[in-house]
C-alpha cells in the first residue's frame, strides 16, 4: 500500500503533465499566430467568451501568450535542466579518477554553494548579455552543484562495490567500468535531478525575464508577461498578471510534485 | 484688547489668504535623473528649468524672452554682440553676489565644455562693469538667443565655492532651491534658496524619487507621492486623490534611420555603422507612408497626443503641409516596387539578396516606446518590410545599436536649434542627434542661412526649406530621414489638492519641464 500510494501519485503527476505538455505542444497548430495577433480595437479587455483569459495593451489574446509563455519556458528550462544535469555528471565523474581532480571538483562545488545563486544567476546572464541561450547558460552552471555532489558520493560508493572490484581485478579499463557499471547505476539519480533542476530552471528563467536581463521582451515569455503585467496592475488589469501566473504555477508544480514522487520510489 | 482684535484679525488674514503654509514638502516622481548631474555647461537646464541656477533671460508662455538675471539686452546692429545687464540684487544659495565675472565664467567655460549648450558661434563673454557682460560671436546666429533663456550661471572658477570638476553633484546657483542630497538612483532632497532674487517658492522642501514607471504607479496608489509622471498608455486609471493634469509639449516620437550603408567602418565601440535597408530611401519614405498615427496616438498614447510629421510640428519653423491624413499603402508598395525591392514567397521584399528587414531598437525601460516600436513595425509588415522591435539598456544603443538600427527617439525643444542638430551634417556622429549620419549639403546651406538670418521671420522661412525645398530637404518628401510618429502630451497624476497653475507647453521630457512653472504651484487644501 505504501509503495502503490506513490506510485499512484505519480502516475497522476505524469497524466496530468502529459496533457499539458500535449495542449502547449500542439498550440502552434491550433492557436496559430494568436500570441502576436494584434487588435487595436479590444485592448485591455477582461476575461470574457469572446476574449477568455482577456487581453494584453495590444489586444493580444492572453491565453494564447500564456501558452505561448509556457511552451517556451519549458524548453528553456529542459534545456537548462539537461545541461545543468550534464556538468554534474561530468564533474562527478573526473572527480572519481584522481583524487587531485576530487580535490578541484569537491572546491568547485563548496564555492558555488557557498555563493547565493540568484546573485550568480543574474550575473551570468548579465554578462552573456541576456537571451535564450544566456538565460540556459546562466540557470545551467549555477544549478548543477548540489546534483554534483550526490553524484560524486554515489560513484564514490560504487568504486568498492563487489562487482567493480572484480571487474577492476579482470582488467578491465577505467572507461569500460564507467560505462558498463558506474554510469548505469546513476541515471536514475541523474533523471531524478535533472527532474528537480527543471521547475527550478522555469522559475528562474521567469525571473530573471521578469528582471530584463532573461529573454526578450517582445518574446511572450512567462516573465515578460509577468514583467508587463506589473505596469497595468495598478489600473485594475489583474488578468494580465494572474493567468500567466497561475499557468506557471501549475506547470512548476506539476513537474514538482512529479520529481517528489519519482524520488520517493527510487 | 484693541491690540489682541487686530492681531487675531491678522492671523486669521494669513491663515486664509495663503492656505499653501499648511503643506511644507511635495513628494515628486516626475523622472529625468541626469547622468551627468546638475551642471548647466553639461547641459542641465537645455529642456527645462535648471531649478538649481538661474538663467540670463527666461521664456515666456508665447516663448519671447523675458527678464531673468539680466534686465536689458540689446544685440548689436552687424548681430555679433549682445550687450546684457545683470540686476544688482542676485545671490547665490551660499549668500554671495552674482557678478558679470560668474556670467562670463560661465558662458566662456561651456563653450569649452562642449556640451548640450551649442556656444560654437560664441567667440568671448566680456565683463564690461560689475553688472553689465559683453558676448561677441564669430557668426550672427539666430538660435543664440536661446542659451540666453537656458544656459543657468554658475559660480566662477576662481571664487570660493566656485566651479569645479564634480560640480553637477553639488550645484550653487542662484535659482529658487538649492541641493540638500543626492542619492544617485535613488532620490534628490532640494528645498527653498533663502537668497533667491524672485518670489519665493510656495513648498519650502522638493523630495524627487527616481522610480521606475511601475513603481511610480504603486507608490501614486499607495498615497505617497504628490506629483507623478505616467506613462500615458498607463493614464486612464489614476488613484482617487489625484487628478490628471494633461501638459501639452513639443515633445516627439519618431523613427531615427540609419542613413549609411554599410561599408565595413565602425564606430569608436567596435560596433558596424551603417544599414543596407534603411540607407534607401524608398524603404523610409514607404515607412512614413504606411503608418498610421492616429491609431498610434490611440494604442500607444491612449489617445494623450497627435500625429506628428515633423520633429517641430506646429513651431514657426516647421512645415505644416508634410502632414496626411490616413497612411497610403498603395504608393508605399508602388515606392518600393520602382526601387526595385521585390516580394518573395515568405511575404519579405528583397533587393538583390538582401531582405527587407532590419532592427527597430527601443529603450528597455520607456512603455510609451515600447508600445510604438511594437504597432509601428505590425503596420508596415503588410508592406513587406519586417522591422524587428528589438529592447535595449540606454549604454547598449550608445554602444551597439547607435549608427546601425533604427532607433525610436525622442525630441522636441522651443528652439529651431534642435532642428540645426537633428539634420546637419556638422553633427553628424556626435551624441544622439544625428546619429543617423544624415547629410545632405543643400540642407546643411538651408540650416545656415536660417542661423545667418536678420529676423525670426526670415529664419523661419530657411528652416522650413530646409524640411523641404521643392527639391530636397529632411522631411519625407526629401530624405526621409525620420518617421515621426506621434507628439506627447505629458501626463501627471497630482494631488488634488496641489494646483500646478497655469502649464505652458513642455520641451522633451528631460529636465523636469513641469516645473518650468514652480514659482506659481500652490496648495489649496488645508
Amino acid at each position: 500500500m505504501r509503495v502503490a500510494q506513490p506510485r499512484l501519485a505519480a502516475t497522476g503527476y505524469i497524466s496530468l503533465l502529459l496533457i499539458l505538455l500535449v495542449v502547449l505542444m500542439s498550440s502552434p497548430w491550433w492557436a496559430g499566430s494568436s500570441a502576436a495577433q494584434m487588435q487595436f480595437d479590444a485592448r485591455l479587455m477582461p476575461p470574457s467568451a469572446s476574449h477568455w483569459l482577456g487581453t494584453d495593451a495590444l489586444g493580444r489574446e492572453l491565453w494564447a501568450r500564456t501558452l505561448a509563455g509556457l511552451r517556451i519556458s519549458f524548453w528553456v528550462g529542459l534545456s537548462a535542466a539537461l545541461l545543468g544535469t550534464l556538468i554534474a555528471l561530468t564533474l562527478a565523474t573526473l572527480a572519481t579518477l584522481s583524487t587531485t581532480l576530487d580535490a578541484l571538483v569537491s572546491l568547485l562545488i563548496d564555492t558555488l554553494l557557498s555563493v547565493p545563486h540568484l546573485i550568480l544567476l543574474l550575473l551570468v546572464a548579465f554578462a552573456l548579455g541576456g537571451g535564450t541561450q544566456a538565460v540556459i547558460i546562466a540557470v545551467a552552471v549555477t544549478h548543477w552543484p548540489s546534483l554534483a555532489r550526490i553524484l560524486r558520493a554515489e560513484l564514490f560508493s560504487l568504486r568498492h562495490v563487489p562487482y567493480v572490484a572484480i571487474s577492476r581485478a579482470l582488467g578491465k579499463s577505467r572507461r569500460f567500468i564507467l560505462v558498463h557499471h558506474l554510469l548505469p547505476h546513476v541515471l536514475p539519480q541523474c533523471m531524478v535531478g535533472a527532474l528537480l533542476l527543471f521547475p527550478h530552471a522555469i522559475l528562474h528563467e521567469a525571473a530573471l525575464t521578469f528582471l530584463g536581463v532573461g529573454l526578450d521582451p517582445t518574446q511572450p515569455a512567462i516573465g515578460v508577461l509577468l514583467a508587463d503585467a506589473m505596469r497595468y496592475l495598478t489600473g485594475g488589469f489583474w488578468w494580465l498578471g494572474v493567468f500567466p501566473g497561475l499557468g506557471l504555477l501549475l506547470m512548476v508544480l506539476s513537474i514538482d510534485r512529479l520529481a517528489a514522487q519519482l524520488r520517493r520510489a527510487l | 484688547m484693541r491690540r489682541i482684535f487686530l492681531l487675531g484679525l491678522a492671523a486669521t488674514c494669513i491663515a486664509f489668504s495663503s492656505p499653501a503654509l499648511s503643506k511644507e514638502q511635495l513628494i515628486l516622481a516626475i523622472g529625468g535623473e541626469p547622468e551627468q548631474g546638475f551642471d548647466p555647461l553639461l547641459g542641465w537646464g537645455q529642456y527645462g528649468s535648471p531649478l538649481f541656477q538661474s538663467t540670463l533671460l527666461t521664456r515666456g508662455r508665447d516663448l519671447t524672452p523675458e527678464a531673468g538675471l539680466a534686465t536689458a539686452w540689446t544685440l548689436s546692429a552687424d548681430r555679433l554682440t549682445w550687450t546684457l545687464t545683470l540686476r544688482d540684487d542676485a545671490r547665490f544659495s551660499d549668500g554671495t553676489p552674482l557678478t558679470a565675472e560668474d556670467v562670463a565664467y560661465t558662458f566662456n567655460a561651456a563653450k569649452q565644455a562642449g556640451g548640450r549648450a551649442d556656444l560654437s558661434a560664441l567667440n568671448k563673454a566680456n565683463v564690461l562693469d560689475n553688472t553689465t557682460v559683453e558676448l561677441t560671436l564669430s557668426v550672427p546666429r539666430i538660435t543664440f538667443l536661446d542659451q540666453l533663456m537656458t544656459l543657468g550661471i554658475v559660480p566662477n572658477a576662481s571664487r570660493t565655492h566656485g566651479y569645479r570638476e564634480g560640480y553637477g553633484r553639488q550645484p550653487l546657483g542662484s535659482g529658487p532651491y538649492r541641493l540638500i542630497e543626492w542619492q544617485e538612483g535613488e532620490q534628490l532632497i532640494v528645498e527653498r534658496n533663502p537668497y533667491f532674487h524672485g518670489p519665493l517658492p510656495t513648498f519650502e522642501r522638493l523630495v524627487f524619487l527616481f522610480t521606475t514607471e511601475a513603481s511610480t504607479l504603486s507608490a501614486a496608489h499607495a498615497g505617497q507621492l504628490d506629483l507623478a509622471a505616467v506613462p500615458p498608455a498607463l493614464a486612464t486609471n489614476l488613484p482617487s486623490h489625484m487628478k490628471r493634469i494633461v501638459m501639452e509639449s513639443v515633445d516627439n516620437r519618431g523613427i531615427l534611420f540609419p542613413m549609411q550603408p554599410v561599408t565595413g567602418e565602425l564606430a569608436s565601440s567596435g560596433a558596424p555603422i551603417g544599414n543596407n535597408v534603411t540607407a534607401d530611401r524608398a524603404i523610409r519614405q514607404a515607412i512614413n507612408l504606411a503608418l498610421d498615427r492616429s491609431t498610434l496616438v490611440n494604442v500607444a498614447l491612449n489617445g494623450f497626443g497627435r500625429p506628428a510629421f515633423g520633429p517641430a510640428d506646429g513651431m514657426p519653423w516647421s512645415l505644416d503641409d508634410e502632414a496626411f491624413a490616413s497612411p497610403d499603402s498603395e504608393r508605399a508598395n508602388a515606392i518600393l516596387d520602382a526601387a526595385g525591392w521585390k516580394r518573395r514567397n515568405d511575404g519579405l521584399r528583397y533587393k538583390n539578396d538582401q531582405p527587407a528587414r532590419f532592427r527597430l531598437t527601443y529603450p528597455a525601460s520607456d512603455t510609451t516606446r515600447q508600445l510604438l516600436a511594437q504597432v509601428s513595425a505590425e503596420m508596415v509588415r503588410p508592406l513587406g518590410i519586417e522591422m524587428q522591435p528589438t529592447s535595449r539598456h540606454w549604454d547598449e544603443i550608445q554602444r551597439e545599436a547607435l549608427h546601425q538600427d533604427a532607433i525610436v527617439f525622442g525630441f522636441g525643444s522651443h528652439s529651431p536649434q534642435e532642428v540645426y542638430y537633428l539634420f546637419h551634417s556638422q553633427h553628424a556622429g556626435f551624441g544622439f542627434y544625428n546619429s543617423g549620419l544624415y547629410s545632405n549639403a543643400t540642407v546643411d546651406s538651408h540650416l545656415e542661412a536660417a542661423q545667418a538670418a536678420s529676423g525670426a521671420e526670415d529664419a523661419n522661412h530657411h528652416w522650413q526649406a530646409a524640411q523641404w525645398d521643392g527639391n530636397t530637404g529632411y522631411g519625407f518628401r526629401g530624405d526621409a530621414s525620420w518617421a515621426w510618429m506621434v507628439n506627447l502630451a505629458h501626463v501627471y497624476a497630482a494631488n488634488t489638492c496641489l494646483d500646478l497653475g497655469e502649464l505652458g507647453v513642455a520641451p522633451h521630457g528631460h529636465g523636469w519641464p513641469i516645473t518650468a512653472n514652480l514659482l506659481e504651484w500652490r496648495w489649496t487644501c488645508d
